[in-house]
């Protein structure tokens, strides 16, 4: 006897403790067939342990699982994939060598005749992605010579090759992409759910999360505190209220007025290849926003002003002294720091602890005869987490270990430790959850206010409109404009970025 | 949700630490035991000071190895760097008559050089270290035979006591060459794990780019670390050969494999799998107990390598598994 089942995902009153930890309190999750089921909450907030759950990594200590309409009483990794529930982890887990086909079929090769059916793998995968993904690609393609988008959805494509899946979890599928390529990933979302499958979308940005889902589940310290049944525009506020359980009526800080002096100048800098003939001027006490897409020589442009790549043309003022940048070393020695746009390769050593991360721009300051005097460093780290929320208070943490939000105040942190003067902040708020953005923001705003020049690159408009005194915009290499907060809004940004111009001139 | 609160970064001597290396020291003491119970000789005093003193060159190369290894690369020149240690100075000494304290420096500045050569070609050429020490290890020794036209011995009999004292000598009863290797030792262990220098080094052996933008100047210390890890390898060859008043072209290339077994004997009983000062002493002990052992026992010669490699590997499966039971 079967009943209309209306849910493919039924999770009831879900628990489980960690030592020490309640991790999820009498959880919900209901996830309604044909659906895009947003799932939000602060780092912390349960969802991971949730979706474990459902993976079977975890057992669950009490609650009903029943999948589009049996129950599962024991759920191991087996079972659910047999229901035809498919995970789409954050970390890719591609290898770099191989072709697009070797890595939709990686684990599931197909057999012919004399070995493997190659040929047959390749158009099956091709054709894959083409129909159900709405991408093409070359089967033959390396992985490493494809965009991070594309390495996205030859991902996915993996996870749904064998046509069973009927529940498939997105972790943070956005996290490693810049704002232009997510749209493709969106498609491909959009075009599965035309084909009837079912989705859980996990992420951060609330942006996607109202753009794509029909229905949101927020949660907060491990307990179900909203079920929105609809999504619209309007549903951001009430999602934010709930996840962190007040309003935040003002995601960014008031700005203070600037009225520094000069402090950095670049005139004419260019690398002959990516960004040219840029000039650029910011004082004490200012907030000065970089925007442009990915290649429009912005990234180039910040990684020359940190001396990682060489400058070929033009000169820099820092002040009023003429620098040469050989490398971040004399970059830092001269007090200009950066924050790294790939916090997970080259902001932080993962497998090193917060205090050492945290000590490694200034160790001299907590050595004695060039030996570190322990005690006063890990001191010193922990009067740092304790000044910007790092959490856990634990210097000793390994920091792969801490949330996205909390890797980003180590960052930071080691900066703050070093009295710099002049902060430039890649892409600071990317993959953080809206707590620590918060504190972010307040922290680039004080950084300001004690007279430090800050420079925000981003390729998120609003984060830029919301900061910055000035914004420059580069396109194709080259500013197209450097103006004021006031004289410029979301539209006219956004129209600068893509086409260059104030006015979209596409039809 | 893993418990990070017990993860100690660079300290590796917390309470779970000490449990993790102590463990790995009771297999050796199960080793210790065995071998007493079943040969005569092991536990006399005499034995045990075999051990010790036949340590202390390997010792001295699983260092420089170390130091290689925590900065991300890896040294098949070790022993090259010996060969020129030895070479040096004992060619110093004997052609042009250099007080025996100049050969030793001398000594130590021929292995800076090919110390100097891996630094050329992997900061500079950015060659991966692992080919660029096998390119300094076969021109190495094709130096090695071509300047003792095909690898005969330089023999200096009337080389001066003090230098031959280097190796036979003692200081206070206790054999000068275990001296020498222990202020390697603490040296290494000063600069590695305690000093600034040494956090830095780990950094860049862990995540170069990230120690890149936080303003360490990585060519440099890389640099650096290939010349200095060279030079601490000549120290070896220098009392290599004291011992023999001889220069043994090719000698050094007998520890290479023992040294980087030494080192990631150390590496894989440290709480985050990192190579560590400690690690690389107990690792080092540990393959001179069982060669020791293994020899007193009269195995037949042919078996002993086997044995040993089983050995090893079973003793690592046993503190690895133990590391993660904690």
């Amino acid at each position: 006897m079967t009943l209309p089942v209306e849910h493919i995902l039924e999770m009831q009153g879900i628990s489980k403790a960690f030592p020490g930890v309640q991790a999820l309190d009498k959880t919900d999750l209901f996830v309604r067939k044909g659906s895009i089921h947003g799932l939000v909450g602060e780092n912390g907030a349960g969802k991971s342990t949730i979706i474990k759950v459902l993976a079977g990594i975890y057992t669950r200590d009490e609650g009903t699982v029943s999948i589009n309409g049996a129950a599962c009483d024991a759920l191991a990794p087996a079972v659910v994939h047999e229901a035809g529930v498919r995970f789409i982890h954050q970390e890719l887990h591609l290898v770099p060598y191989f072709t697009v086909a070797e890595s939709v079929f990686m684990g599931q090769e197909q057999h012919g005749v004399l070995g493997l059916a190659g040929r047959r793998m390749r158009r099956r995968a091709e054709q894959f992605l083409k129909e159900s993904l709405n991408c093409e690609l070359d089967g033959k393609a390396l992985i490493r010579t494809l965009s991070p988008a594309e390495k996205k959805l030859v991902q996915i494509a993996r996870a749904l090759i064998d046509d069973k899946a009927r529940l498939v979890i997105f972790d943070e599928p956005t996290a490693p992409l810049a704002s232009g390529e997510t749209e493709q990933v969106f498609k491909a979302i959009r075009r599965l759910k035309e084909r009837g499958i079912s989705m859980i979308y996990v992420s951060h940005y609330l942006g996607e999360i109202t753009d794509l889902c029909d229905e949101v589940t927020v949660f907060r310290n491990g307990a179900t505190v909203a079920q929105l049944n609809r999504v619209d525009a309007n549903s951001t506020q009430t999602i934010i209220h709930n996840m962190v359980g007040r309003d935040i009526d003002a995601l960014y800080p008031e700005k203070k007025h600037s009225d520094g002096a000069r402090m950095f100048s670049v005139s004419a800098l260019g690398d002959n290849s990516r960004f040219f003939n840029v000039d650029l001027n910011i004082s004490a006490g200012e907030v000065l926003g970089v925007a442009g897409l990915i290649g429009s020589g912005r990234e180039e442009f910040i990684d020359t002003l940190y001396g990682l790549r060489r400058a070929e043309a033009g000169d820099m003022q820092f002040d009023g002294r003429e620098l040469k940048l050989k490398s971040p070393a004399d970059a830092v020695a001269n007090g200009i720091v950066l924050v790294p746009r790939d916090r997970r390769n080259d902001g932080l050593v993962l497998n090193m602890s917060v205090g050492d991360n945290i000590n490694l721009a200034s160790l001299d300051e907590v050595a004695w005869a060039r030996m570190e005097k322990r005690g006063l460093s890990l001191k010193r780290a922990n009067e740092l987490s304790e000044q910007i929320d790092i959490r856990p208070r634990n210097p000793k943490a390994i920091t792969r270990f801490l949330s996205g939000g909390n890797q980003q105040k180590v960052v930071l942190a080691r900066w703050l430790a070093t009295q710099s003067k002049l902060f430039i902040l890649d892409e600071p708020t990317v993959g953080v959850d809206i707590g620590a953005k918060v504190e972010i923001y307040q922290l680039i705003k004080e950084l300001a206010a004690n007279g430090a020049a800050v420079i925000v690159s981003s390729s998120d408009p609003q984060e830029m409109l919301g900061l910055c005194h000035r914004i420059m915009v580069m396109y194709r290499g080259e500013v197209v404009e450097d103006t004021p907060i006031d004289a410029i809004d979301f539209d006219s940004l956004l129209a600068l970025s893509t086409s260059g111009a104030r006015v979209a001139s596409t039809a | 949700m893993s418990n990070t609160t017990s993860n100690t970064g660079f300290e590796g001597f917390g309470a779970k630490a000490i449990f993790v290396r102590y463990g790995f020291l009771i297999i050796i003491a199960a080793f210790v035991a065995f071998f007493s119970f079943y040969t005569d000789s092991f536990l006399n005093g005499s034995n045990l000071l075999n051990i010790v003193e036949g340590s202390a060159i390997l010792l001295i190369l699983a260092l420089g190895m170390t130091l290689i290894v925590t900065m991300g690369g890896i040294d098949l020149s070790v022993g090259i760097a010996m060969d020129f240690g030895a070479a040096f100075a004992i060619v110093a000494m004997k052609e042009y008559q250099v007080a025996w304290y100049f050969a030793v420096l001398i000594g130590i500045a021929g292995g800076g050089l090919v110390g100097l050569l891996n630094a050329f070609l992997v900061v500079k050429l950015k060659v991966s270290p692992f080919m660029a020490t096998l390119g300094t290890f076969f021109i190495g020794s094709s130096v090695q035979r071509i300047f003792t036209n095909g690898g005969g011995p330089i023999s200096y009999r009337r080389v001066a006591q003090e230098y031959r004292d280097l190796a036979v000598g003692d200081i206070a009863g206790i054999p000068t060459e275990v001296v020498i290797a222990f202020v390697v030792l603490v040296i290494y262990f000063l600069l590695l794990e305690r000093s600034v220098f040494g956090k830095r080094m780990h950094a860049i052996g862990l995540q170069q780019s990230a120690a890149l933008v936080s303003g360490i100047k990585v060519r440099h210390y890389l640099f650096f670390g290939f010349v200095f890890a060279s030079a601490t390898c000549a120290i070896g060859g220098i009392i290599g050969s004291a011992n023999l008043r001889m220069f043994t072209p090719l000698a050094g290339y007998s520890y290479l494999l023992d040294a980087i077994a030494a080192v990631f004997i150390g590496a894989s009983i440290h709480p985050q799998g990192r190579p560590n000062v400690p690690g690389t002493l107990i690792g080092v002990l540990f393959l001179g107990i069982v060669a020791n052992g293994l020899n007193l026992l009269g195995l037949n010669f042919n078996t002993k390598d086997a044995l040993s490699g089983i050995i090893l590997v079973g003793a690592l499966a046993l503190a690895v598994m133990q590391k993660r039971l904690r």
